[in-house]
């Protein structure tokens, strides 16, 4: 029998369903939902892609609600059977208020209302929860007083931010990551109606789906070569549900850009790829099928194997299992990638290396 | 190799300007400093190949700089390649602005008279 090793998994989603959020919000904005059934629109254009849509058919409650949605279903199916030690709420993203064009009144009464309730019932309900400030970034400043609001909350770890047509490193953001970084959260992405071809979908899911890893590269590298990390020393970047084989091309990639149009920022203290290594993590999921010796090679292009964090992305049909996904590696490589990698991320996560025989997962 | 050579005159470069030159039969590039300065380097940029003596010198961005905020001087001795722009600092033996630890090879200078000539 192995020793157990305990696992993070950094992207869980959790989902609420319109009804619960009512006793989170103030009117008028529980009026529209309760009196007027107002359902944010949604428009990926394509059919599911899998026999429970974007879910795992076998994570649908019984009881018919959605995956996601229950939380002692999600401990009894994932916490409890794998094994978690800890586990990083990201959201459903429906409502997702980042994705609203207009009425950022209401956009914003629903980040608040979402994390009240991510508060309530998920976070304070289990211990190895922790959890996602959700803001509305359209309306900048609210989403810093959201921050204020909610960011000091101990299970708190990280601000998403949305994948839309202001990049991430430009100003605007600026006060959101001066925000984050005085509550100790980090910056986490997850993609969420990605704009791939700045604004348009491409025109099969396939296709969408395979190429998120250049949604993730267009942030990383407008984060850095604006000096965002420079500016911000203490904030990290998660790169969340974008895979990580792409990761030794950006390394390579701005390196050698960086050695000929330095004069354009200037204020790169260190080259690009340093930069990543210190500052921006990358969850593993959706995993690509590597031999061990693929995955080694891998890391060794990387030069570090403290870059990539495993994430299961339960209960979406793209699920990595902890047992699976990965090939079976070394077991202090394996303790970095299931666990030490994204405690020592996270500064609100705790960081002893505990004893492995307690509440553990028998990866 | 010739051990040392006279390769201009000093009247040939005007500070801020730079001519290629032959040290033996190695292509040499001569940079004149705003000071008035001379320096000697192999012609040749070390990463592939290019006439360095193609290039400019000019000033560049510093490391002072903060985001979005350029802060711009030793404006005259910078070497940019004039191929993929890569930047040498003349003052500072030919190293790259990017990665300090790579230089241009370089010659020892001295100039006697009107005669610049260097020298292994």
């Amino acid at each position: 029998m192995p020793k157990k090793i305990p696992l993070v998994d950094t992207d869980i989603h959790e989902r609420v369903q319109y009804q619960e959020l009512l006793e989170y919000l103030d009117e008028p904005f529980k009026h529209y939902i309760q009196n007027c059934h107002w359902i944010q629109e949604k428009h990926m254009p394509y059919t599911q892609p899998s026999v429970a849509g974007v879910d795992r058919a076998d994570a649908v409650i019984p009881d018919g609600r959605p995956a996601g949605s229950d939380l002692s279903f999600m401990q009894e199916q994932l916490l409890d059977d794998v094994g978690h030690k800890f586990g990083i709420l990201t959201g459903a993203l429906d409502p997702s208020p980042s994705s609203m064009h207009g009425w950022y009144e209401m956009a914003a009464a629903l980040a608040s209302a979402y994390n009240d309730w991510q508060i309530d019932k998920w976070l304070e309900k289990d211990e190895r929860l922790y959890g996602s400030v959700h803001v509305a970034a359209q309306d900048r400043d609210e989403a810093v007083r959201e921050i204020e609001r909610v960011g000091s909350h101990p299970k708190m770890v990280q601000v998403l931010l949305p994948i839309d047509d202001i990049m991430w490193g430009d100003p605007y953001y600026h006060p959101v990551f001066e925000a984050a970084e005085k509550h100790n959260l980090m910056i986490g992405m997850h993609h969420n109606e990605p704009p791939v071809y700045y604004g348009k979908w491409p025109r099969y899911f396939i296709e969408w789906h395979t190429l998120i890893p250049t949604a993730h590269m267009k942030q990383v590298t407008n984060m850095i070569f604006n000096g965002v990390f420079e500016k911000f020393p203490n904030l990290g970047l998660m790169m969340i549900e974008g895979g990580f084989t792409f990761i030794p091309h950006m390394m390579w990639k701005m390196d050698q850009q960086f050695r000929d149009l330095r004069h354009e920022v200037p204020w790169l203290k260190r080259k690009p790829s340093d930069i990543m290594k210190k500052h921006v993590r990358f969850c593993t999921q959706p995993s690509e099928e590597l031999s061990k010796k693929d995955f080694m090679s891998l890391l060794e292009q990387m030069g570090t194997d403290e870059m990539i964090c495993f994430a299961t992305d339960y209960p979406h049909w793209d699920y990595d299992s902890p047992h699976r996904a990965l090939p079976n590696l070394d077991r202090e490589l394996k303790e970095k990638i299931y666990g030490e990698n994204a405690k020592k991320f996270y500064p609100k996560i705790p960081n002893s290396r505990e004893r492995y025989d307690e509440g553990t997962s028998r990866l | 190799m010739m051990k040392e050579q006279v390769v201009c005159k000093t009247t040939d470069i005007q500070p801020g300007e730079m001519m290629e030159s032959f040290f033996g039969k190695q292509n040499v590039l001569i940079c004149r400093t705003p000071d008035g300065e001379f320096y000697a380097f192999m012609n040749q940029c070390n990463h592939q190949g290019a006439p360095l003596d193609k290039g400019m010198m000019c000033g560049a961005t510093t490391e002072h700089s903060k985001p979005g905020e350029y802060h711009y001087c030793h404006k005259g001795e910078i070497l940019r390649c004039p191929w993929h722009g890569r930047e040498f600092d003349i003052k500072n033996e030919g190293r790259m602005l990017a990665n300090p630890d790579k230089k241009l090879p370089s010659f020892k200078v001295r100039v006697e008279g009107v005669e610049v000539i260097i020298y292994k």
